[in-house]
């Protein structure tokens, strides 16, 4: 994924202000900011559901987006959520999307309505959908907010095994915790990423 | 053409599951339907209401509380259609946008919730018909069904439309109830002495009023109305759609997200991890910049 030169304002507040990201093979990337960094605005424009006010993004093959708050039709089960998906994805059959489930231990929820799932199971089911195409570029938005800890050890044994078979992960977030376990780590401040130094590399 | 229809059928299929788990919607359906229209029946006097019928041109002396009966049916029809695809469209907007990113074809998931709403329309169409003709005989009991089933997919379209701009659920309801009201207050001529100007035929169910008056209370067949009743179901649908393609669009260069031409086969899996002790330790051997 390449980002060149994003800039973007919401009427006069200016929240980007020249974002470049290049975004490699096999590395797991986060990005840390304060709230109202613009961290959100700019993983919308990364996966393009937000236009930028000047700039480009482009993406080099199949990516994945998790969104920060949890999207799901809360009128329909787990199982039919995968299948849905299954379909937008062309995918023949749900099995990477199983081990996923394992993985994030919701596995015996399938045939819950998304509606009456807990927090934490309704974000793991939104990781497992931006996940379950083994997509080469990877966004998390926030990705384990309601997690419990051990949900949380096994999201990011995921993230590092996806980063070792060659993905690109980036994830984003207000908390800075977990930053040795990055290949690169930079912060949003003042509307431009700046380097910032990963914990115990 | 099975890679269209399995994608058709899926979103129909669901689309339908979300509205048969609208419980609300399911209570309105049953019961508002008889109980709005039976009280208009009951409640209101028998008196002739004397009105020249636009769509045909007779004068006509309906009695007072068939014809209230009849607008209530309309009333009942619309705000059910209109409240359920306000619901679907206002809750399921994001997920379609995710599945739309996803790569589901927008054309099967737009084709999808026209299907439910006609599907729905004629259910409830039917239902307010067959209620009607408990209480008494149109004269052309399938032209109301008719009428009723365009004016439920207008307001269906209008529910979606309202679904794609506003941003409460307040907001929405309040905007379908005072459409119904205005739209049907101002045509009955038992509640409005200007039930007869001219401006009551750009109302969203003019149409279908005109249509439903006949088929209660005349013989003479009405396409012309019933035309322009499917005409405003257009005219909304395509807003609808408008406001459907704008909150699905993706702002990514086309060719960034090169589509898989073919389906991906399952048989990739989850890389096995590298170590099995704790998930921090597999940083030792992490390269970092």
């Amino acid at each position: 994924m390449e980002v060149r030169d994003v800039h973007h304002a919401y009427r006069r507040r200016v929240v980007l202000r020249g974002v470049d990201l290049r975004l490699r093979a096999g590395v797991l990337c986060g990005i840390v900011g304060e709230n109202g960094a613009g961290k959100s605005t700019l993983l919308k424009i990364l996966s393009g559901e937000l236009r930028p006010s000047h700039g480009t993004v482009r993406h080099g093959g199949r990516f994945g987006y998790c969104p920060q708050h949890v999207v799901l039709n809360d009128a329909l089960t787990v199982r039919q959520h995968l299948r849905f998906l299954q379909k937008a994805y062309r995918l023949t059959d749900l099995r990477y999307a199983e081990q996923v489930m394992d993985v994030l231990g919701f596995a015996g929820y399938a045939d819950e309505r998304a509606g009456i799932l807990s927090g934490g199971t309704r974000q793991k089911l939104n990781v497992t959908l931006a996940l379950m195409h083994d997509p080469q570029v990877l966004l998390l938005d926030e990705p384990y907010q309601g997690f419990d800890w051990d949900t949380y050890q096994r999201f990011w044994d995921l993230a590092v095994r996806l980063r070792d078979a060659g993905r690109s992960v980036l994830v984003v977030s207000h908390l800075a915790y977990d930053t040795e376990r990055l290949d690169e780590l930079w912060r949003l401040d003042g509307g431009l990423l700046h380097p910032d130094r990963v914990e115990g590399a | 053409m099975r890679f269209h229809w399995t994608r058709f059928a899926l979103a129909t299929g669901f689309a339908l599951i979300e509205h048969g788990r609208n419980r609300f919607a399911m209570v309105l359906v049953t019961l508002f339907v008889p109980l709005w229209t039976t009280l208009a029946f009951v409640a209101m006097p028998d008196t002739p209401a004397h009105m020249r019928l636009r769509a045909t041109g007779e004068t006509l002396a309906p009695h007072g509380n068939e014809l209230t009966e009849l607008s209530g049916a309309l009333n009942a029809v619309t705000l059910i259609t209109g409240f359920m695809m306000f619901a679907a469209t206002f809750s399921g907007n994001s997920f379609d946008r995710r599945l739309a990113m996803a790569g589901y074809p927008r054309a099967h998931l737009v084709l999808a919730k026209v299907t439910a709403l006609a599907l729905i329309s004629a259910a409830v169409a039917a239902y307010a018909t067959a209620v009607t003709c408990l209480a008494w005989t149109p004269r052309q009991p399938l032209l109301l069904a008719a009428a009723l089933f365009g004016a439920g997919l207008t307001y269906g379209a209008l529910g979606v439309g309202f679904g794609s701009v506003l941003h409460r659920e307040v907001e929405g309801m309040f905007a379908i109830v005072m459409t119904s009201i205005i739209d049907l207050a101002l045509q009955n001529p038992v509640t409005s002495s200007g039930a007869d100007n001219p401006l009551t035929r750009y109302l969203p169910s003019y149409g279908a009023m005109q249509a439903s008056t006949a088929a209660g209370f005349s013989t003479s067949p009405v396409p012309r109305h019933l035309a322009i009743q499917f005409t405003w179901f257009a005219g909304a649908a395509l807003i609808a759609l408008v406001g459907f393609r704008r909150s699905t669009r993706s702002t990514l260069p086309v060719t960034a997200q090169p589509p898989d031409p073919k389906p991906r086969n399952g048989d990739f899996s989850l890389p096995a991890p590298r170590r099995t002790a704790e998930p921090s330790a597999s940083l030792s051997d992490t390269e970092t910049p």
